[in-house]
């Protein structure tokens, strides 16, 4: 007697139907629309569909927005380098050097600022940044700058903030992989004669390095979307393409155009993405070529 | 490779080495990074208690008058509401689909896993700018999402769009911690309980339940938190259901006043709180300060 078996994927379905209905079906539509072309004032709905073309594309792709789109790229990924160089550190001493209650005190420590709400925490930037704030008060009252500063505005604003409010996405990945590393693997190489910076980068970085991967997706990619920590510090000339979909979107009431920019978007995202993956496959192939060790056939 | 057989001992043992000076550097980086992530954290929590009217600038000690306001301001109240509406609606989806995927992701690994598990990075890389985005045009373009555009059941549309929009992102990262904790688990228990005769549905509640339960609560805090924080998403989808970080984008471009350091104070105390049940259960239950961050960065 044979039952009518379920599906493999059955308890998955409920997941199959939200990503599909709620997620891939929009994203295509997205990428449909942006060969549409906006409907006379009076018309109904958003887009037409009726006539596809690339204009949405050649119209978004005037100097100016790719000026803006080659400066959030250039922001996103500075603040993604600057968040390995100041997060590895803090990730190798939590999961390597630390005791036991040092660690679990350290990561909360990295955590909590998180769970303060993003707006508000970027926020709180300006009282330290703004031209009367906590910094500038500090230096002209010490005598260090004779004019205030306003640091606000600048890019340099912004880039701090995203480095700020995206450090932790960074720690935490890289902290998982160095924490997952045998010690033995460690003191085997120490004891095979490798001294301690020897051992970090032939035992401990390849090890890390899913970490560090990871962590550079998990932060480049919002980043490179991030269009809030921009308007809250950067005003107009920290302008980050994130900022430009939701103008056509929500103020502009242009849906086709900013679905080309934010087609446009994907595509620089994936092919950073992709070809810094290639550079730190061919940096590995390279480095694994000149360390090979070749080892006797045993017969 | 044969000359370095008799290098131990000659060598000093590490743990009677004097210093180690990678731990102290590290340790001292990591201090200095955590004082950077709290600077902001510490001007929230005093500016929010600023007598004067500006959040930006400190004026005097105010006592708690801005947590006053900000529960007699009633647009404001509303917008707290809708926040903590929002978090919990999403939490329960997200728990309930992503409970479920990951389930079937470890007991009933088949060929759709691959499938399921691509369209899970997706989701998770996308930049929310996308997401937003790409669910303003699917709800308001098209006829057949009327219920998402109106409501139904006297649930406003745009909190039926959060919970959608939110759920997305906090889903996947359930279905991974859970997937994470099963794979951890031995499949003999619920073997043993159907060898003693138990029929799948009683094996699964009394002995896999209790086991992934941790997993659902760290699952539910980080959606929970997700959403409390989430802005683009909002900012898209939320039109007439203003979270708390909806009001505060639309009073960016002026001044802003210190109740929205009291506001954030109150969801990060809220969130702290359900943080540190999430924790304390994650230690009953085992598992090593390690092990926690590494729920967190979700597996």
């Amino acid at each position: 007697m044979r039952r009518l078996r379920a599906p493999k994927y059955l308890l998955a379905l409920p997941s199959f139907v939200w990503y599909g209905f709620f997620f891939a079906l929009p994203v295509l539509l997205m990428v449909v629309n942006s060969f549409g072309y906006k409907p006379a004032v009076g018309e109904k709905g958003y887009v037409r569909l009726d006539k596809l073309s690339f204009d949405n594309y050649r119209d978004v792709w005037t100097d100016d927005f790719r000026s803006v789109f080659f400066s959030t790229m250039r922001i996103a990924g500075t603040a993604t380098l600057l968040c390995v160089v100041i997060g590895l550190p803090v990730a190798y001493y939590i999961a390597i050097k630390a005791g036991p209650r040092m660690k679990g005190l350290m990561l909360l420590l990295v955590i909590v600022p998180f769970w303060m709400s993003f707006f508000v925490r970027t926020s709180a930037w300006k009282i330290v940044l703004s031209e009367f704030g906590v910094l500038n008060t500090f230096l002209v009252d010490n005598g260090i700058r004779n004019a205030p500063i306003d640091i606000i505005g600048t890019r340099s604003a912004v880039m701090l903030a995203l480095v700020y409010n995206y450090l932790p996405l960074m720690v935490f990945p890289i902290f998982v992989s160095l924490d997952r590393i045998e010690p033995a693997l460690r003191e085997a190489s120490k004891d095979l004669g490798a001294g301690r910076i020897r051992t970090f980068l032939s035992v401990t970085a390849p090890l890390a390095a899913p970490g560090i991967t990871a962590g550079a997706i998990l932060t480049f990619i919002p980043m490179a979307g991030d269009y809030v920590t921009a308007t809250i510090l950067g005003g107009a000339k920290g302008n980050m393409i994130g900022a430009s979909i939701y103008n056509f979107a929500i103020q502009g009431q242009d849906v086709p155009k900013g679905a080309a920019a934010a087609a446009i978007l994907i595509i620089l995202i994936l092919t950073v993405v992709l070809s810094a993956g290639l550079i730190v496959a061919a940096i590995r192939y390279v480095l694994k070529q000149l360390r090979r060790v070749d080892i006797p056939e045993s017969t | 490779m044969s000359t370095t057989t008799s290098s131990t001992t000659s060598r000093p043992k590490h743990n009677r080495q004097p210093r180690d000076i990678g731990k102290w550097l590290t340790a001292a980086w990591s201090w200095l990074v955590v004082i950077f992530l709290m600077i902001p954290i510490g001007f929230v929590v005093a500016h929010s208690m600023n007598g004067g009217n500006s959040f930006n600038i400190w004026k005097e000690f105010g006592g708690l008058k801005w947590y006053r306001e900000l529960l007699s301001d009633l647009s404001l109240r509303a917008t707290l509401i809708n926040s903590f509406k929002a978090a919990i609606g999403s939490t329960l989806i997200a728990v309930t689909i992503g409970a479920l995927a990951g389930v079937a992701l470890v007991r009933k690994p088949g060929r759709w896993t691959k499938v399921f598990l691509l369209l899970l990075l997706l989701v998770m890389v996308t930049p929310e700018v996308i997401d937003g985005f790409s669910l303003l045009s699917w709800f308001f373009d098209r006829g057949f999402n009327r219920p998402f555009e109106t409501g139904v059941f006297g649930i406003r549309g745009g909190m039926i769009r959060l919970w959608i929009g939110h759920s997305l992102f906090s889903s996947a990262v359930v279905t991974l911690i859970v997937r994470a904790r099963l794979q951890g688990l031995d499949e003999s228990l619920e073997e043993a309980a159907a060898d003693l005769g138990a029929p799948p549905a009683r094996a699964f509640r009394q002995i896999t339940l209790p086991l992934m339960a941790p997993a659902l609560l760290a699952g539910a805090m980080l959606s929970f938190s997700f959403s409390l924080d989430n802005v683009i998403v909002s900012s898209f989808v939320g039109q007439d259901s203003s979270t708390f970080p909806l009001y505060l984008l639309g009073t960016v471009k002026s001044s802003t006043k210190p109740n929205v350091g009291a506001g954030g104070v109150l969801l990060f105390l809220v969130t702290m709180l359900f943080a540190f049940v999430t924790i304390r259960v994650l230690r009953r239950s085992g598992d090593s300060s390690g092990d926690i961050a590494a729920t967190i960065a979700a597996g």
